[in-house]
């Protein structure tokens, strides 16, 4: 086996194997990009319920006449007073904040994006210990796709050729973008 | 050969549920051995700027878009620290709120000047605009009186701890 089928198998193996982490880094990559206009993991939603003023001034018979205004069994995780005008009562990804005055709840629901969520949690590393090793392997298997892939062709279309002026193009684009943020930006 | 495949999958379950179940840890694990009561940072604000804390309480805010910070309830009313790691480090989950959360990092008092809290409050009026108009239609604009800079009266000093390590249970 001569150099160039080595590096041709390499570069194909290699490639099939990265294709599951690409395609989730990719579209990861895509939706937090733009997390400036949206939520790339939750999809956070904004409801306005209407109840009877709180009458309680004291803390635990406050959050008892809110769930029971509110119709909620269960109870809450934890409650908070940011100031003295509003109750926040916590449940797993929802949250009540009860404006006691006037009995205004706004009820913040917090699910996380099917598939799109835990695509992100691998792409921002958020399980750390394992996955801190298979993104390491991923990130040297580009490496090797990107030099092994220079070498597949030779002739014309190879790094000799064609090639060439595309990987010149490739290089030259972080490159002008580096030196235009460092000195003229 | 089945016996033992079974054996497997309980053990496993078991470890996963006792995993759920126990602490999650983010970041660097936690040494500063005393806790340090949000309200008596609010108290002596200069007195812990750059010292390093460890406090505790229910998180009661998280940054939704990045999961760089956490908000932490004090033992005080009316009273939160924001705990703000760099982003990326640590990704706290929406679904923390209501949690309590163990944090460690460095005090950092600064005072933000009345055109910095004018900036701010716009900002965050465009942001809410944004959501309002996304989530919550017309209804919701009712609710929420839109930022009035008169509001702001003078200089600001916002307290927070740097974080690098928690410990959310």
């Amino acid at each position: 086996m001569n150099w160039r089928h080595l590096n041709s198998v390499l570069h194909r193996d290699i490639g099939y194997l990265a294709v599951g982490l690409s395609i989730v880094y990719g579209v990861s990559g895509l939706a937090v990009n733009h997390k400036a206009d949206w939520n790339p993991s939750y999809r956070v939603q904004k409801t306005i319920q209407r109840i009877a003023p709180i009458e309680a001034t004291e803390r635990a018979e406050m959050i008892r006449e809110a769930l029971s205004k509110l119709a909620i069994g269960e109870q809450p995780r934890n409650a908070f007073r940011p100031n003295p005008a509003t109750l926040q009562l916590f449940f797993k990804a929802r949250t009540y904040s009860v404006d006691l005055p006037t009995g205004n709840v706004i009820v913040e629901q917090a699910n996380p994006r099917p598939v799109l969520f835990e695509m992100n949690q691998m792409h921002l590393n958020a399980p750390r210990r394992f996955w801190t090793v298979v993104a390491d392997v991923y990130a040297i298997a580009l490496i090797v796709l990107a030099i092994t892939g220079m070498f597949v062709l030779k002739g014309r279309l190879g790094i000799t050729g064609r090639g060439a002026w595309l990987t010149t193009g490739g290089v030259l684009l972080p490159v002008a973008y580096w030196v235009y943020h460092l000195y003229i930006e | 050969m089945r016996r033992m495949i079974v054996s497997a999958v309980v053990v496993a379950l078991c470890v996963t549920v006792g995993l759920a179940a126990s602490v999650k840890k983010y970041g660097k694990p936690l040494t500063v051995k005393q806790t340090t009561k949000v309200s008596d940072i609010y108290a002596k604000p200069d007195a812990f700027n750059g010292k390093r804390v460890k406090v505790q309480g229910p998180i009661v805010d998280v940054c939704s878009m990045a999961g760089c910070w956490i908000a932490i309830g004090s033992d005080k009313e009316f009273q939160s620290i924001r705990f703000k790691v760099d982003e990326g480090v640590i990704v706290f989950p929406m679904d923390s709120k209501g949690l309590t959360a163990t944090v460690e990092g460095v005090v950092t008092v600064t005072v933000m000047s009345v055109a910095d809290q004018i900036a701010a409050g716009n900002e965050t009026g465009k942001e809410m605009g944004k959501e309002m108009g996304k989530e919550m239609g017309a209804e919701m604009g009712k609710e929420k009186k839109p930022f009035d800079p008169k509001s702001i009266t003078g200089p600001k000093t916002v307290i927070m701890i740097k974080g690098e390590g928690a410990e959310v249970f």
